[in-house]
């Protein structure tokens, strides 16, 4: 018995003590390298959708918006947008409400949010049910969902159930939680016990953090450098190609006007217009 | 109105492909006569140069979510019901390719992340639905991430140029671009013949002489209209004279490039640069001010 007590303390140790860093490593090492291999990869040609923004400043507001609007699934689809757009607002206002578990002491504001995010948090499921729904009902979007597809709902669905039963009939306890993560924020590892709800919840957080930057969950990284969204529409300005090359003509498709010299005869001397 | 969305038909437009690209046209071209026997290494090989290039085809291929948005926004889709005509579909034709080669999460578990061996099978499907896009860009306007797939049909179809796969209908049309100077194959003989011919018409119509000069050195502009114009589309080509007389500006067209399109979009960058080039090639020839071009 001694013994299993002792691998469930290396256990709990790395789960809580070492597994926190490395995901966090992963989750933002891995958006970087994303965004550099974005970033380092040339824009060759200018695709800016119609209508373009002609300014800088046109651009940023193209981008603010496509951020917090979604405008164009607003026009492609109302219902996916309802889900899509709800989704993403309530998982922000999650997020924030959750800051009260990393800063010490808690800002006025974030306490001030407490009570009305928490509907966030209930009403959250609903966007994600639907939108999984959808994947299996649509025969289209059945044909094109991949196993991934489903699995990065199915654990945001998890994540959020394992908060909302912990916040509902399971209550854990949020000083130990706090401890823990100061704890981690600090550097400083401390040995709590915390419930088995929280320590899933914990889990499939770190999952989605770690496949996070791998997976199309970087899709809102992306959107920022996507160059039909983010190219301006001023033609007046000449676009360079960086990796432009010259052409030649060969002997197959080498045709000027001098090949049809005999044919037009004195004709094709040029005539003032 | 809105427009019907039709039932997933998986297949019904997979037997509907292009006649394969001729030797002689690919030879004119600058790519393989014909097929490349090691075509698969040619491809990968073609397509990390082209990621390495096209940040929109990399950023395409990795954020796609399959919300489904664009789904029903493809005439192709529409109009066929073929499932792999859905913009999303299209693209994961490349993207499972992509996936297997070049991502890690696709190297180390496949089923997942859907990655798939680029084989025979893969390349008929890509011969097939990357020439049943018509590049117009619609889906990319109803993505919330501006995906915009006809860079990732151009892309596919520069990696099958560099092995030797086309269509008859696009390189044939390059081929007589290098030939004659436009897509129909108009010579310069009858080029001239049928700017004279319109002169005529014009004369008769409204009693006025109103010049279709061709190769005209010197004149303040250079057109370069789709040769259809002179060919079908005459009214056009009339208007354009009329335009120019009325506002009394010189101008002229060229035997060496009278062809607005660029056929050259739809096979690879080298030919799309090449066609182009010969519009500023005949512009510097002919000493012109201006170039009025469009298709």
């Amino acid at each position: 018995m001694h013994f299993d007590f002792a691998l469930l303390t290396m256990g709990k140790t790395f789960f809580f003590g070492i597994l926190p860093y490395v995901t966090a490593g992963i989750f933002f090492l891995g958006i970087l390298y994303r965004f550099s291999v974005w970033m380092r990869t040339p824009v060759p040609l200018r695709i800016v959708t119609t209508p373009g923004p002609k300014t800088r400043t046109g651009v940023l507001w193209r981008l603010i918006g496509d951020v917090l609007w979604f405008p164009n699934l607003f026009k492609a689809d109302r219902s996916l947008w309802v889900a899509g757009w709800s989704f993403h607002i309530l998982l922000w206002l999650v997020l924030l409400r959750h800051l009260r578990y990393f800063l010490y002491p808690v800002p006025e504001w974030v306490a001030g949010i407490q009570t009305a995010v928490l509907y966030a948090g209930y009403f959250i499921p609903i966007p994600l049910i639907f939108l999984l729904a959808r994947r299996l009902v649509i025969d289209r979007t059945l044909f094109v969902s991949i196993l991934g597809d489903y699995a990065a709902l199915i654990l945001l669905l998890s994540i959020t159930f394992s908060g909302l039963l912990m916040k509902l009939f399971f209550r854990t306890d949020l000083i130990d939680v706090k401890a823990l993560i100061h704890g981690l924020i600090h550097f400083r590892v401390l040995s709590i016990d915390v419930s088995w709800l929280f320590t899933f919840h914990f889990l499939f957080v770190t999952i989605l953090l770690i496949t996070f930057p791998f997976s199309k969950l970087m899709h809102g990284g992306g959107l920022l450098l996507s160059p039909t969204r983010n190219q301006r529409a001023s033609f007046e300005e000449r676009f360079i190609n960086p990796w432009d090359f010259s052409v030649d003509y060969n002997d197959h498709n080498l045709s000027t006007p001098e090949k049809y010299r005999e044919t037009l005869g004195e004709s094709r001397e040029g005539e003032k217009g | 109105m809105p427009v019907s969305v039709p039932e997933v038909r998986t297949g019904a437009s997979s037997h509907q492909k292009c006649h394969p690209a001729k030797e002689k046209d690919m030879v004119k071209i600058d790519l393989p006569r014909e097929r490349d026997r090691d075509w698969k290494e040619t491809m990968l090989k073609k397509m990390a140069e082209v990621l390495d290039r096209y940040r929109s085809v990399r950023l395409f291929l990795d954020i796609c979510v399959k919300c489904g948005a664009c789904a029903d926004k493809c005439q192709f889709f529409l109009g066929t019901g073929d499932p792999k005509n859905m913009p999303v579909a299209r693209a994961d034709l490349l993207r499972k390719v992509y996936k297997r080669y070049f991502t890690l999460g696709g190297k180390i578990w496949g089923r997942a992340n859907e990655a798939e061996e680029l084989d025979e099978r893969v390349l008929d499907e890509w011969v097939t639905y990357f020439y049943q896009c018509s590049q117009c860009r619609r889906c990319s306007v109803f993505c919330p991430y501006g995906i915009d797939t006809a860079e990732i049909t151009m892309a596919a179809r520069e990696i099958m140029a560099a092995a030797g796969v086309g269509t008859k209908y696009v390189t044939e049309v390059v081929a007589k671009v290098y030939d004659t100077g436009n897509n129909l194959g108009i010579g310069p003989a009858a080029w001239k013949d049928m700017s004279a011919f319109l002169e005529e018409d014009l004369k008769e119509l409204e009693g006025v002489d109103i010049r279709f000069p061709v190769d005209a050195v010197g004149a303040e502009v250079l057109l370069v209209p789709p040769s259809a114009d002179i060919f079908a589309n005459t009214d056009t080509m009339i208007g354009y004279a009329k335009m120019f007389h009325g506002a009394g500006i010189s101008w002229t067209t060229s035997t060496y490039c009278n062809e607005g399109g660029n056929f050259g979009l739809f096979l690879n960058y080298a030919n799309l640069k090449k066609i182009n080039n010969r519009i500023i090639e005949a512009a510097r020839r002919l000493k012109v001010k201006k170039i009025y071009w469009g298709e």
